[in-house]
């Protein structure tokens, strides 16, 4: 909770609560999110604007196996009420079923060592095509040296392939004292080989580009199965051409 | 015409440790952003960014920096900045984070900014407020912050003596 009040004092005005999900166990269940009305009795009001500030609650799946890609498709209930999806593909052949038919709006990339595998042009173009963004973290940087060189040569090579498309840069804080401001945020991307336009947006429009994709996902999901149903018909018609929307609305 | 270009990056130390503040020096801060630079652009972007480079103005009250540099080398200084973890006095380390809010050609435009800055701060400490003398004199200082340099800085000191 001290996390997100620093947030708000630092000038972000829509922060994802993260849950990592890690198949190396073998019975793992995905609980309900935490509700961010549990945390705040009322949302404070971001800096500058008379908006309140969003709490969003996002979650991640740690896959080193194409089985544990299934539980996407379950009818797990609990998957649903999550807004962001993102997946952390351990091997080259997940990385390009992620970017090619997994139903994710964000795709990790390891920072924390180096990669094992090296980055494709078919699967990342397929991914830009399709609204789905590549996410680096930085907090590893600003805490260890070795952690720092991992991360600038992974980013890099993912700019050398995807041109500084796409890209979101995110904290994986886990004490107040390990995030950054928003504009420190978009030099460190400079940092990473994004231009200065490229890095100001991977911190502000492709952060929010992804919470709409999240959104139209979410929608999406929900005609596939209430068939029957004429007025949720009628929303997925309007939920894919918004979904080809995100990009250019935000 | 031959002049230096100079950049003037403010800057704001955010810490949760409140004995932070008062230690807040200029010396110390600027070893802090230097050491944070050797680490980050090694000996070259050092000597790079130190032709210039300066701790201008500095409140202790509210954690407000200001740093100077070449225009040449202001992207090094501002991509480590956010490399800086803690500052180091009289052999203390305080865990803090530098949050970087303008950049700007010179001074005064760093300063309109600042003021503008203080004034957004100002209303938001206001509606956490609790008392009704804190209240007033926040409302105060409020109506009285202006461009000349000495109502400024006591606009910021009137601001932390009402809530500290």
């Amino acid at each position: 909770q001290n996390i997100l009040t620093v947030c708000f004092s630092v000038g972000y005005s829509a922060v994802a609560l993260n849950h990592v999900i890690d198949f190396k166990e073998k019975k793992q269940e995905i609980i309900k999110p935490v509700s961010p009305s549990e945390l705040f009795p009322s949302l404070p009001i971001v800096q500058g604007t008379s908006k309140r500030i969003k709490v969003l609650t996002r979650l991640t799946l740690v896959v080193c196996d194409p089985s544990h890609c299934n539980l996407l498709r379950s009818t797990s209930a609990n998957i649903r009420l999550y807004d962001i999806i993102a997946v952390f593909p351990k091997t080259e052949k997940l990385f390009h079923i992620a970017c090619t038919t997994l139903d994710v709006d964000l795709v990790c990339i390891n920072v924390t060592e180096k990669l094992p595998f090296y980055f494709r042009r078919p699967p990342v173009n397929m991914a830009i095509d399709r609204g789905i963004y590549f996410e680096l973290l930085y907090t590893p940087a600003i805490k260890d040296s070795t952690m720092r060189r991992y991360t600038i040569s992974n980013a890099i090579s993912l700019m050398q392939i995807c041109k500084g498309k796409n890209i979101v840069i995110s904290s994986a804080a886990e004490r107040p004292l390990e995030l950054r401001g928003p504009y420190d945020v978009a030099n460190l991307g400079l940092l990473f080989g994004l231009s200065e336009n490229e890095a100001k947006a991977a911190v502000s429009t492709n952060c929010r580009a992804t919470m709409l994709h999240g959104e139209t996902r979410k929608s999406a999901c929900g005609v596939v199965y209430t068939v029957k149903k004429p007025r949720k018909v009628e929303e997925e018609e309007t939920a894919v051409p918004a979904c080809k929307k995100a990009k250019t609305q935000a | 015409m031959v002049r230096f270009k100079n950049r003037y990056v403010l800057a704001e130390v955010v810490s949760e440790d409140p004995r932070c503040r008062q230690c807040i020096e200029d010396r110390t801060l600027g070893l802090a952003v230097r050491d944070a630079i050797a680490r980050v652009h090694g000996d070259y972007g050092l000597a790079c960014c130190s032709i210039s480079f300066t701790v201008k103005y500095l409140n202790a009250y509210t954690g407000t920096v200001l740093l100077r540099c070449r225009k040449d080398s202001y992207r090094l200084l501002c991509s480590a900045l956010p490399f800086v973890r803690y500052l180091e006095s009289r052999g203390q380390r305080y865990p803090c984070f530098l949050n970087t809010l303008h950049v700007g050609g010179t001074i005064r435009t760093c300063q309109k900014f600042l003021i503008q800055y203080n004034r957004t701060q100002l209303l938001r400490l206001l509606q956490n407020c609790t008392t009704e003398e804190e209240r007033q004199c926040i409302q105060k200082s409020l109506l009285s912050c202006s461009l000349t340099e000495e109502q400024s800085q006591s606009g910021d000191e009137e601001e932390d003596d009402g809530t500290e």
